[in-house]
């Protein structure tokens, strides 16, 4: 049941980024349309999850002096291999994310959760930890780009879903929806929707 | 494990080194099996821009259909190389291939070539393809793309909307090389060969003019045989027209400013 705990939280009540406000730029940067967002929330995904599990089958070996460095090695390798089977399968949203990808290693949610958790914690806890946090992180990303997409640029997905006769009424796509800015202000919505749901997070 | 002390300086070295050499292992390994994927990926994306220059949708037209031969050519236009393969190669490092004189060229079916150029904008590399039309000199389609510009300013050159505007221009004017100018505050009325500048993107604008023109001056030999008798009439009928259009304006401009003083 606990185990079940630590995927469940993170989507909402603990999530990484509305919750514990991490991993901002990436959410700003990649939303523009669902694609990218999706494939970036997996990719974070599988490498919280994986890192979790290295290192928390590692956690009584490492010296802690050089436990940091263990865990860059670590999530920078895995965030290598997760770069490279992008280019290799789905090249167009790898073009996409660009330097994003890289980017995942400084991402704080990773180091975040290897560093509270999984280096205190059994393997199987902490990949669900790390699927968890992933999931929360996908979630906001998926929920910020459904806005961008179908407000900026009339689609889903890459598919058209406002139909030609609204626009022939006059009805235009909303550019500032493609840049950051409005991503940004997107995600303080939706912290402004969450937290007025979840009474006990509001700050006093 | 608890009897090994795991804070020792010797275990820390043995734990770096035989991480670090696992990890390099691991890499490499996915590094070599993905690479035929990559490498297929980059050959594709690089045959769809080629196909969209030349105006064709890639969905329904193939590379391998609009495409007649590719080949290397030297500064005085004669074929060295003409395999696929070596072609692609010295695509994908443009700039050396164009420092060693090797310069990539593609015929299309219809009597199209297209060109590939390379340049820098204001953050990063920029690059594209350019197909002219059969007297080599008129331009087809162009197709760019940029590795960082700036979204929404400079990087509004991949922008369907401004590629659109090259369609049509004529790289060659009175016999001489001026590839693309991508002017700041808008193409002169009547021009050949200007363009209109992005607002805020100048200087990604002028890294696509120098593009162009730094790029075609490779392959004025292979062009230029083609290209120069059908610019001898053109200049004659162009300057008289650039020159009324500005006397035009000047005068209306003049009209207005005294009706306003009345």
């Amino acid at each position: 049941m606990s185990n079940l705990k630590n995927v469940t939280g993170p989507l909402s009540a603990n999530n990484p980024i509305i919750v514990q406000i991490l991993g901002i730029c990436s959410a700003l940067a990649v939303t523009v349309k669902l694609e990218p967002a999706f494939v970036m929330g997996l990719s974070v995904m599988v490498v919280t999850a994986f890192a979790n599990l290295v290192m928390s089958l590692l956690r009584n070996g490492i010296p802690s002096r050089i436990r940091i460095i263990v865990q860059l090695v670590v999530i920078a390798a895995l965030v290598i291999l997760v770069d490279q089977v992008l280019k290799a399968f789905v090249y167009d949203v790898s073009k996409q994310l660009s330097v994003y990808v890289g980017l995942i290693i400084t991402n704080c949610i990773i180091m975040g959760r290897v560093e509270a958790y999984a280096l205190g914690n059994k393997p199987w806890a902490s990949f669900l930890d790390g699927i968890g946090n992933g999931l929360g992180y996908m979630a906001i990303l998926v929920i910020i780009a459904f806005f961008r997409e179908l407000f900026g640029s009339g689609s889903l997905f890459g598919i058209k879903v406002i139909p030609e006769s609204f626009y022939e009424a006059g009805y235009s796509n909303v550019g500032i929806m493609l840049f950051p800015p409005m991503a940004l202000i997107i995600v303080g919505v939706i912290i402004w929707v969450h937290r007025s749901f979840n009474k006990d997070l509001q700050e006093k | 494990m608890g009897k090994i002390n795991v804070n020792s300086n010797a275990y820390i070295i043995t734990y770096s080194v035989v991480m670090v050499v696992i990890v390099a292992i691991l890499l490499a390994v996915a590094a070599l099996s993905l690479k035929p994927y990559q490498d297929a990926n980059a050959l594709n994306e690089k045959q769809t821009q080629i196909v969209k220059a030349l105006g064709e949708n890639p969905e329904t037209a193939k590379y391998e259909d609009v495409i007649a031969k590719a080949s290397i050519i030297d500064a005085e236009g004669n074929v060295i190389k003409t395999e696929e393969k070596a072609v692609f190669e010295a695509l994908g490092k443009l700039k050396d291939s164009f420092a060693k004189g090797e310069f990539p060229l593609f015929e299309a079916k219809n009597g199209c070539v297209v060109i590939p150029l390379t340049g820098n904008g204001l953050w990063g590399p920029i690059w594209g393809y350019v197909a002219l039309e059969q007297d080599k000199n008129t331009i087809k389609g162009v197709v760019m793309d940029h590795q960082g510009e700036t979204p929404g300013l400079g990087a509004e050159i991949a922008s369907d909307a401004h590629q659109a505007q090259y369609v049509g221009k004529q790289i060659f004017v009175d016999g001489e090389l001026t590839g693309i100018i991508v002017k700041k505050g808008g193409a002169t009325v009547g021009s050949v060969n200007e363009v209109d500048a992005i607002s805020g993107g100048t200087k990604t604008c002028d890294g696509v003019t120098d593009m162009f023109k730094n790029s075609l001056a490779n392959y004025v030999g292979y062009l230029k045989p083609a290209a120069a008798p059908i610019n001898v009439e053109e200049p004659v009928e162009l300057i008289p027209v650039t020159e009324e259009v500005k006397v035009e304006a000047v005068e209306v401009s003049n009209d207005k400013i005294e009706q306003s003083n009345e």
